[in-house]
């Protein structure tokens, strides 16, 4: 009888620790959504946040860490500083979509570049060996012979 | 004589003044109580008069703004006669409002923070967002709504924003969330971010799909939109999980819109953010559009359940070994898996069944055979999923009649939310089911005594079955009180906890078959010392043919009680008449160590 309990136990913790495991990414509505606070003092923010990303060194297939983790997030800015941005978080979209020549992020940097989405598409498909040199690329590469393929 | 027509002017003088200071007050008490400006201050009303939904200070601008209309009104009107620009910036909203009201007449500052924020956004439409549910957060299970502004930006709508309202739980909410989210423990606001932010989060992190409900408003109504949620976005609500939650709130935002929707009305107890996507979707004229937009893993079943044989064999190769053997493919059937395999790839990282520098390798490598084919474009075929819309109402009562061990009962159940394995599963995720207070209250033909027979505070299961693809685990989780029955025939009830995880496969596309392992605990005080603690392995086959539904199951407990051990057969087949019209046929057989206890009954579930 002993042996159930101690079991049970040891069950239970184990399913505690998975539960809790659960509840560390939730972004849905009500508890735990990942929020930042008001609108107030809302220049500085983004402002620290582009300027930050700018900078930042977010490489090729860890970028979805910005989704829920970017709080500031906020279609802003000129052209270059909206590219990164956008690439930084859309990074393995826009691969895909490069090396087949279509989609929706080509259609958006295209948007972005005021440019012809087929055009775009077809240029960056042709280009891909150079938009996207090796598997470590990073979004500031792209963006920077992105906007040189403009 | 002159000094009888001085006095008469003076008569007429003050009588005019009479006249205009009281039609002027006359006028704005009046619209203190307009639909208008109720739903712009979020005012709700209440047996003894009005409150409003916000509860922090900054949205008020007079000291008891929050359950006064009319002082919140006047102080308005006066803020902006004043020259506090900084403050008048704060409240674009009101200013539009009360100037087409004509209740001001100076004009509205330049506001720089403002500008700046109305011009990343850009604003051509609103669409009313729903993502369904997420089973693997709690807080998601019933789903979450959003708003997004759509943009003018060329482009595509990637580049929108959307407003997410939610509860500031901080970083570490810690084990007391639960409790402090339903209880209004937590402040809730509005979060902005741009709109791909909100695809990777639910479509590619979490895979989930969202819905879009294009509304349907004018530019002016528009912007009135944005006006508001620049004002309301600095303002801070306490948060209640089923009443004052993020899909409550945006019911509110409608109203402010369309104050003639009272949108927020239909939602006086709990708010459910299907329902309320229904109720936009079912608002007069408010939808003038809806979009699908699939989870990645729905996107990488659909298009591996659409290739051939000869391209599903290619895909496994790739996913499985990395080799590319699509020599006898076409260049569309080979682009088609190879960008399914991307996606996969994609999708195994975020759930890190693989290291980086693996996930970079064989997505580049994907990317390089892909970019090698020119001039196939595919379509994109998974553009109509079931809509929500369409789904079983999330009330739900159950009659049934039955006998137990050769004793008739009648039996009525009542759930408030949300649905079972076995109710019509259109439209929802299937193999996922969340109840909540399900309560059954059971007549006895022979003793004829009526007894609580079950409360269920929680029932949710995940059937999720594995396949050559993914890999998910089931897991389920009931707490209730239920009537039992002890070897004495001595009834009683005991509280119930049930933990469990497993796996499930599928024989078939309707036909699946789980095993759990559970952990249960039970307490009582007609128990033998209370308590007892037990293991369960449970075995199941869940058939679902849409409007024939089988769910059978076996589980043999082994616990530290002789009365927690106990071996259960039980089987429930439901046919759906209609979407909210079910028949119900049930049967269970347990073996106890006192008698045996064999139930059956028939019966009508409705959902309203």
């Amino acid at each position: 009888m002993k042996k159930i309990y101690f079991a049970s136990l040891v069950s239970g913790a184990v399913m505690m620790m998975t539960s809790s495991a659960f509840a560390v990414d939730s972004t849905g509505c009500g508890l735990g959504s990942m929020a930042w606070k008001g609108n107030s003092g809302i220049g500085p923010q983004v402002l620290a946040a582009t300027t930050n990303a700018s900078f930042g060194t977010q490489t090729f297939g860890i970028t979805f860490g910005t989704s829920g983790c970017d709080p500031n997030g906020r279609v802003s800015g000129g052209t270059g500083r909206m590219m990164l941005a956008f690439l930084e978080n859309n990074l393995e979209q826009f691969a895909i979509d490069v090396a087949a020549g279509y989609g929706e992020t080509i259609d958006t940097v295209a948007g972005i570049l005021n440019m012809d989405s087929k055009e775009f598409g077809l240029k960056a498909q042709a280009q891909f060996a150079y938009l996207f040199a090796d598997e470590n690329v990073e979004a500031v590469d792209v963006t920077l012979k992105v906007l040189q393929l403009a | 004589m002159s000094m009888y027509l001085k006095y008469l002017r003076c008569l007429i003088a003050s009588f005019l003044f009479f006249i205009f200071a009281s039609s002027d007050t006359w006028a704005t008490s009046n619209f203190a109580y307009s639909d208008e400006w109720l739903a712009i201050g979020h005012y709700q009303s209440k047996w003894n008069g009005y409150e409003s939904t916000i509860d922090t200070d900054n949205f008020f601008l007079s000291e008891n703004g929050k359950v006064n209309p009319k002082s919140e009104l006047d102080a308005t009107i006066a803020l902006f006669q004043s020259d506090n620009d900084k403050i008048k910036c704060l409240f674009p909203a009101r200013y539009i409002l009360l100037r087409k009201f004509n209740l001001v007449k100076n004009k509205f500052p330049k506001c720089e923070e403002y500008d700046k924020f109305y011009d990343d956004l850009r604003p051509a439409g609103v669409t009313f967002l729903f993502t369904d549910a997420y089973m693997n957060s709690p807080s998601s299970l019933f789903g979450h709504t959003l708003i997004r502004i759509d943009t003018k930006r060329t482009g595509s709508q990637l580049l929108a924003h959307g407003a997410n309202y939610g509860a500031f739980t901080g970083e570490n909410p810690g084990p007391l969330y639960p409790i402090l989210g339903i209880f209004g423990g937590y402040y809730g606001g509005f979060t902005v971010k741009p709109y791909y932010d909100i695809i990777n989060t639910y479509n590619n992190i979490e895979n989930r799909d969202i819905w879009e409900l294009e509304l349907n408003l004018s530019q002016k109504e528009i912007d009135f939109f944005v006006a508001h949620l620049w004002e309301v976005g600095q303002a801070q609500s306490r948060y209640y999980f089923f009443e004052r939650n993020c899909s409550y709130m945006l019911m509110e935002l409608l109203d402010v819109v369309q104050p003639t929707l009272k949108m927020a009305k239909k939602f006086p107890l709990q708010t459910i953010p299907i329902d309320t996507f229904k109720a936009v979707y079912k608002a007069k004229g408010l939808v003038k559009n809806v979009n699908y937009r699939p989870s990645r893993q729905n996107k990488i079943r659909y298009n591996y359940n659409q290739m051939n044989q000869n391209q599903k064999n290619a895909f496994l190769e790739i996913i499985a070994n990395q080799k590319y053997k699509s020599d006898t493919l076409s260049d569309a059937e080979k682009a088609e898996v190879l960008e399914t395999a991307y996606q996969y790839v994609q999708y195994k990282n975020v759930a890190q069944e693989i290291s980086l520098t693996d996930y970079r390798k064989q997505s580049f490598k994907l990317l390089q055979n892909r970019n090698k084919i020119k001039n196939i474009v595919l379509k994109d075929n998974l553009i109509e999923g079931k809509p929500p819309f369409d789904t079983h109402n999330s009330m739900r009562a159950e009659t049934v009649l039955g006998e137990h061990n050769g004793d008739g009962f009648e039996e009525i159940s009542i759930r408030p939310a949300y649905h079972s394995l076995t109710d019509d599963n259109y439209g929802f995720l299937r193999g996922a089911e969340i109840n909540f207070l399900d309560t059954t209250v059971r007549h006895y033909n022979k003793k004829n005594n009526m007894v609580l027979e079950k409360f269920e505070l929680l029932s949710i299961r995940s059937i999720s079955p594995a396949d050559k693809m993914f890999n998910p685990i089931s897991f389920q989780i009931f707490a209730d009180v239920s009537r039992e029955t002890n070897k004495d025939k001595k009834d009683g009830y005991v509280a119930n906890l049930v933990v469990g995880g497993g796996s499930a496969y599928t024989l078939s596309d309707d036909v699946w078959i789980f095993a759990l392992i559970n952990n249960h605990l039970a307490y009582g005080g007609f128990l033998p010392r209370n308590q007892w603690a037990g293991i369960s392995g449970n075995i199941g086959l869940l058939a679902d043919w849409g409007r024939l539904r089988w769910l059978a199951e076996a589980e043999k407990t082994f616990a530290t009680s002789k009365i927690g051990s106990k071996i259960i057969y039980k089987s429930e087949i439901l046919y759906s008449v209609s979407r909210n019209l079910a028949l119900l046929l049930n049967y269970k057989y347990q073996q106890n160590y006192g008698e045996d206890i064999e139930e059956w009954g028939v019966g009508l579930r409705s959902y309203f």
